[in-house]
This record gives C-alpha cells, structure tokens and sequence, in this order.
C-alpha cells in the first residue's frame, strides 16, 4: 500500500510533535538559562539589589560555568559512563587552551595568529582525540585503580611540561597570555562578519538586540560560549543515547559479560574516550579563548580534573546534563562565599548590611564579630564546598540530577512531562463522561 | 630539523652531555646522589607505607593521606617550636623530636581512628569510588581548615615554616664527612628515621598478631571474619596506624629544607605517595619499599642531572611520572602487585 502525501505529512508531524515532547524539558533549561541575564539585570536594579548581588552569581562567573560545565560533561561521559574514571581528563583541557594561547602568539607552526577561532576549536578537539588515542591504547589496558593512576601520570607529566618549557612564553611557570592577537576570538560563521561575535571580558564585542537592549561583553560572551556548550552537549547526548552509549553503560555494568556477548570493549571505551577528549578540548579552547591566558594549574593539574569530579558527583554521575548543574551549584556556592570586591557575595553583604555594634562585639578572646566573619568567611569557600561534597557523597550518592530522575523513574525529559500530566485535572476522563 | 631542535626543551645541553656524563661517574658524585637518594626514598617509604597499609587492607586509597601528612608537619612543628628554645641544647632537641614523634602519631591515630568510624565505615558497601571521593572531600576539608587556623596565627600558608625548622639540632644542619664525600646531617637522620620506620612496619606485620590480621585481611577478609577476626575492628586500628604513619613522616618534613611545613605539602606528599604505592603494587608493603628506593634513586640522579646538565627544571618530577606509567605499561599490577588487587 503506497503512503499518501497527507499520511506522510500526519507522520511527520506527529513525529514533530514527539520530538519536541521529548524536548520540552531541554528547551525549558535553555529559556531559564538564555534568560538568566536579562533576570539578572533585572533583579540587581530592583528593590532587593543588595540581596540579590549577594545571591546570584554573576553573568561572568555563569561564562565560566559555562565552558567548565562542558568540560565536566565530557569528563562524566568517558568516566560515568564507562565507570572508567579519567583522573587525567584535565589534559585535554589543558591541549585545547594551550592550543588557542599559543596559535594566538604565532607559537604554533603552521597555524597563523588570525586563524578563525571556530575552527581553532575544532582543532583544540582533535589535538585532544589523537592525544587521547595515544593515551588510550596504554591505558585501557589496565582497569580500576589503575588506570586512574597512568591516566593521572600521563597528565602530570604534561603539566610538569609545559610548567617549565620556556618555549611556551617568558615565565611557563605563571602561565601563557595571549600576546600575539588583539582582536577578540571570535564565535560565529568564520568569514561573515556580521555573523559572527567576539568573546571575552575586555576584548567581547557588545550587541544591540531589536535596538532596545544593549548586551554587555560578558552577555555576549555567555550566549556565544553557551551556544556552543549547547550543541556540544546535544552531540553527546546523541551519541550516549545511541548503540554505541548504550553499550559504553553495558561496560559500565558488567565488562566481561559485555565482552562475552561480542563488544570489543576496548574499541568501545577508546572511542567514547576520544569522544569525550574531543569536547574537553573545546571547552579547554573555549575557556582560553574568554579568559585570554593559562595557566598550567589551570589548564594541566589533577586539581582541576577534582573540580570536574566535584561538580559531577554534585549533580550526578553518569547522567550527563548532571556535572553542568553540580559546577553551576559548585560555582555559586563559591562566589557567595568569597571575598569578591565587586561580584558581591555574603562577606560584602554582612560588612554592609550588620550595624556597627553588631560587627564590634566580642564574642571570643577579643575577637570580634566581624573578625571571625573575615576568618572565615574571607575566600574560605573550599571549606564549605568540600563539607557539601561530602555530604552529598555520603547522603545523596547519585547526585542532583541522578536523584530526580530516580523520583521520576527516568529521564527529566521523559519523565517531567508524565509527572505534569499526572498532576492535571484528568482531562481525558472529563471527556469520556 | 634544526626547527625541530630548537623547538627541544634540551637544545642547548646536546654538546655537553659526554663531559656531564663523564662527571657523574666520579665516585665522589655517585656516592653524593645515592645517599641523596636513599633519604629521599627515606621520606617516600615513611609517607607511603601509611597509604598502602590502608589500600592493601582496605581497598580505600586514601586522597586524606597527604593532608594527614600536612597536619602532622604543623603540629609536630609546633610542639618543637613551643618547646625549643635558642639555647637548646642537640641532644635535648632530638629528644623533643622523639616525643613529637610519639605525641604527632597518638593524635593522628586516634583522629583517622574516629574518621574511619564515622565517614567510612558506613560506606564500605558502596562502589570502590565512593571511598575515594569521600576522602577527597576530606582533603579540601582538612587543608583550608589548616590554611584558617595557621593564617589565624600568622603564619603564610603557602610558604614553609621557618621558625619550625629552626629547632633542627645544628648537627644535622652542617656537612659531615663520611668516606668520600661530605653529606649533610639531615639527610643521614633521614635515613635513620627511614630504615627505623620500615624495621618497625616490617615487626609488626610479620611478628605481631595484629600484622598477622592485616596481612590474612588483605589476603581475603572476608575468610579472615569467617575464622574468628574482628575484621570491622582490624580496618579501624589500621587506618589510624596509616594516617598515624602519614603524620610521622609530616614532623620529619618539617625540618627538611626542600619540603618545610605548610599547606600545599598536602598536596606535593599525596603525589609521590601515589607514585611510589603504585608502582610497588598496591597493598605491598615489600613492593613499597622497593618502590620508594627506586624512585628516590631515580630522582636524586635527575636532580643531579638537572642541576649540572639540563636547564628543564622539571626533569626530576616529570622523571616520576614517566616511571609511573611505563611500570603501569610493562607490569600493570606494580612491582610487587598481585593481579587482582585494585582492579575493580
């Protein structure tokens, strides 16, 4: 039986339709998160602007969750996924911001100063695959332990190598700024100007949207980083929700009965390795692309690769969209207890807002209120993540978003909207009636 | 070709490398980098026999241990610098040392002791990672808990402790001559405290009857609770015995030069631990031993490398790790590893 147009066009849009009830939820989190700035605006000029500078994190710590987020995505696509963890995943993010640094300074043969920064990101991400690949056929040899050990070794190793190779700039040791490009990097279609906008706090390009709102750099900065975290995050959604991440979770639960089936496994955790590298490296080119400069700390060593491993346990292993909520959590957590001169947080908020006499008195062996809020509130932030960290590791094991899809039997994408429709007036039995 | 050269972190050292070469075979400079090296293995060995005692027994590896370690430099340290004065005498500064031995290690027990009750007993159930996690919470804890209170006395967290390492007797700060070079004190002390460290571990695992527990629960624990051990008791004792142990070789740091306490020790101790634990194989007290005696050698020749030959300050470190991975390349399970150890 031949299908006819309008069956066809009923198909298509009743496929429509189920596509986008599956998205209802990722297109909710991108409105929240589109118009986050404009709340913030909003909410800093109202009434309750001390309370809320004390709050919210600011549009450019939100940049930074942003590319880090990312970045502890991918970590928790090879890592929560395969239940192989890559302690070593900060060298990948350190290629991809050395990349862009050093192409920037002209220290990169065959790669000139202007390159488009499209597809130097790009490149970040396959000088993560190969280094991945090369990394990978060593170390998924071994399991466990183990190959958080070597991976662990291999990105020390890099660190230590770029911390004190002084082709990399005058002082490797304090990191490398972009030196050799004035301009912003740009985010866009490469070529078309007007297609195209600039990252970054002082280089950003500002935009005038419908002639009414003008966006700050660090606005543009968060919609052009976000854009590309976005379709970095749905091409790795993709990938764990087809075959092949389905048996990257067989991995996970079992290997010998995976392998037993007829998986190559090694082929299966290299590829999803190599993967995962390949957004690292964006995100590691996206971060030094805004920030302008690295440093090997930031870049190469095991810390950083703790902070992914933080912001994924927070929000929940091995469920992808998870590690972006944990460093969002991790990050406002942060700058609400640091010291920040103009960002806000709570230690401004208490100076300005506790009397005079509150703050002068002695509560312990002449030291005063406001003494002990410096001593321990001033940049005392890693305190309190790290007790919040435990706690989740011991009371809410599977993280934020790994919890809510437990009360919800699957996906937030699958398993909101049941919950929605659960909780409505029973339309479909007001019909029948 | 030359483009690739230059490109070369070692360039400029190409021409040199006979005539260094030959320097480093004088008897004077190989008898100078093994005693180097032995103290340093000294140090490796004291800070990681705590980690693999607990990892052999328990499976846990312990991302605490160099925090314990960092803790242990501050308050052996200040038990020296309360106690010493200018006018104390060698002997009586070694004896304060002693009893900053003994009192770091009963505090430092008695605190893994109880974190051992109440963090990871609950989740021993629970996937391997987890118990790293927990501890690596721990960590961030335990450091800006000491960078509040030291900066509360102000002292710089970031740098070492001077005043702590001024109550080092004379005698191990000056130049001793011993046949045919001269070595400083400190680094025979450390010898000593490293070769005393590894008797006492190696006493107590073989000739007690708690080592007799420890070494039949890292075998199989569960046939150790099934024949009559209080496995639940054994895990307790042994991780405040290896976070005790971590706190020692933190009052012996304190007085080196090249370490000092301060915060970000944490930090530079947990790594060579790592290291040195691995590549012996985890949970061999033997392979760690051999291990941290390999890796010290290998560093204190690299040091001496980097000092007289190669302007790449980095060689000794990035030497450690490439040692890490290629005995993880060649012999996965360490040195002295069995297979099936960590491999969850």
């Amino acid at each position: 039986m031949a299908i006819s147009p309008s069956d066809s066009a009923d198909l298509t849009a009743s496929l429509l339709l189920s596509y986008a009830r599956d998205h209802v939820v990722h297109l909710l989190v991108i409105a929240v998160l589109a118009a986050y700035p404009g709340i913030y605006a909003i909410a800093v000029n109202s009434p309750l602007s001390a309370q809320a500078v004390a709050v919210l994190p600011r549009v450019e710590t939100m940049v930074a969750v942003l590319y880090f987020g990312l970045f502890a995505i991918s970590f928790d696509f090879v890592s929560g996924y395969t239940g192989y963890l890559s302690f070593g995943h900060t060298m990948f993010y350190g290629a991809g911001a050395y990349l862009v640094v050093l192409t920037a300074n002209g220290k990169i043969p065959f790669l000139s100063a202007s390159t488009p920064f499209v597809l130097l990101l790009v490149l970040c991400g396959l000088l993560a695959v190969i280094l991945a690949l090369l990394v990978g056929v060593v170390s998924f040899r071994l399991s466990g332990v183990y190959f958080a050990m070597i991976t662990l070794g291999f990105s020390q190793v890099l660190y230590v190598f770029v911390r004190d190779w002084n082709y990399l700039g005058s002082n490797p040791r304090d990191g490398v700024a972009v030196t050799g490009r004035t301009a912003g990097f740009e985010i866009g279609i490469p070529g078309v100007d007007s297609a195209s906008l600039a990252i970054g706090q002082l280089t950003g390009d500002t935009a005038e949207l419908l002639g009414v709102v003008t966006l700050t750099t660090a606005e543009v900065s968060y919609y052009m980083v976000g854009l590309v975290v976005l379709i970095c995050y749905f091409a790795m959604q993709r990938v764990i929700h087809s075959p092949f991440g389905r048996t990257l979770i067989a991995i996970r639960e079992n290997e010998e009965r995976a392998r037993a089936i007829g998986y190559n496994t090694f082929y299966y955790k290299l590829g999803a390795f190599a993967i995962s590298a390949f957004f690292a490296g964006t995100a590691g080119g996206l971060f030094a692309g805004y920030r302008r400069s690295v440093t090997p700390e930031s870049g190469f060593y095991f810390l950083t690769t703790g902070d992914a491993l933080l912001a994924s346990i927070i929000g929940g292993f091995g469920t992808l969209a998870g590690p972006l909520y944990g460093h969002l959590f991790d990050e406002s957590v942060r700058e609400f207890l640091s010291k920040a001169g103009s960002g806000g947080g709570l230690l401004p908020y208490l100076r300005s807002n506790l009397g005079q006499g509150t703050l002068e008195t002695v509560i312990y062996n002449g030291m005063t209120i406001g003494e002990s809020i410096d001593v321990f509130l001033n940049g005392r932030a890693a305190l309190y993540v790290g007790i919040v960290f435990v706690l989740f590791v011991l009371y809410v094991p599977n993280g934020l978003l790994g919890t809510v899809r437990g009360r919800l039997n699957g996906t937030v994408a699958k398993g909101f909207p049941m919950w929605f429709r659960q909780r409505l007036p029973d339309r479909d039995s007001d019909q029948s009636r | 070709m030359s483009g690739v050269l230059a490109l070369s972190p070692f360039a400029d050292s190409v021409p040199l490398f006979v005539d260094t070469l030959g320097a480093f075979f004088r008897p004077r400079t190989l008898f100078g980098v093994l005693v180097d090296g032995v103290a340093k293995a000294a140090l490796y060995i004291m800070i990681a026999s705590g980690l693999t005692l607990i990892f052999g027994l328990m499976g846990v590896l312990n991302f605490a241990h160099g925090s314990m370690t960092m803790v242990g430099a501050y308050l052996g340290g200040l038990l020296m610098v309360l106690v010493v004065g200018q006018e104390t005498g060698d002997p009586t500064r070694l004896l304060v040392f002693g009893l900053g031995v003994v009192v770091v290690f009963a505090v430092l027990a008695a605190f893994g002791g109880l974190l051992e009750i109440g963090l990871i007993r609950p989740i021993y159930d629970r996937p391997p990672l987890s118990q790293i996690l927990l501890t690596f919470g721990l960590t961030l804890i335990l450091d800006e808990l000491a960078r509040i209170v030291v900066s509360f006395y102000g002292l710089q967290p970031i740098s070492e402790w001077q005043a702590a390492m001024a109550t080092k007797p004379d005698v191990l700060g000056q130049q001793h001559d011993l046949v045919v070079a001269s070595v400083s004190g400190l680094k025979l002390f450390e010898i000593a405290c490293g070769i005393l460290a590894v008797v006492v571990i190696w006493v107590f695992l073989t000739r007690t009857r708690y080592g007799l527990y420890v070494r039949a629960g890292s075998e199989d624990s569960e046939m150790a609770a099934a024949l009559g051990v209080d496995v639940r008791r054994v895990f307790t004792v042994v991780f405040a015995l290896g976070t005790g142990l971590g706190g020692v070789a933190g009052i012996l740091l304190a007085w080196d030069p090249s370490w000092g306490a301060s915060v970000p020790l944490a930090v530079e101790t947990l790594l060579p631990a790592f290291v040195v634990v691995i590549i012996g194989g985890l949970g061999t007290f033997r392979g760690t031993v051999a291990a941290g005696l390999l890796v010290g050698l290998i560093d204190a020749t690299m040091t001496w490398w980097f000092q007289n030959a190669i302007a790449f300050t980095g060689l000794p470190e990035m030497t450690i790790f490439l040692i890490l991975v290629i005995v993880l390349v060649v012999r996965p399970q360490g040195l002295f590893g069995v297979e099936e150890v960590g491999g969850h």
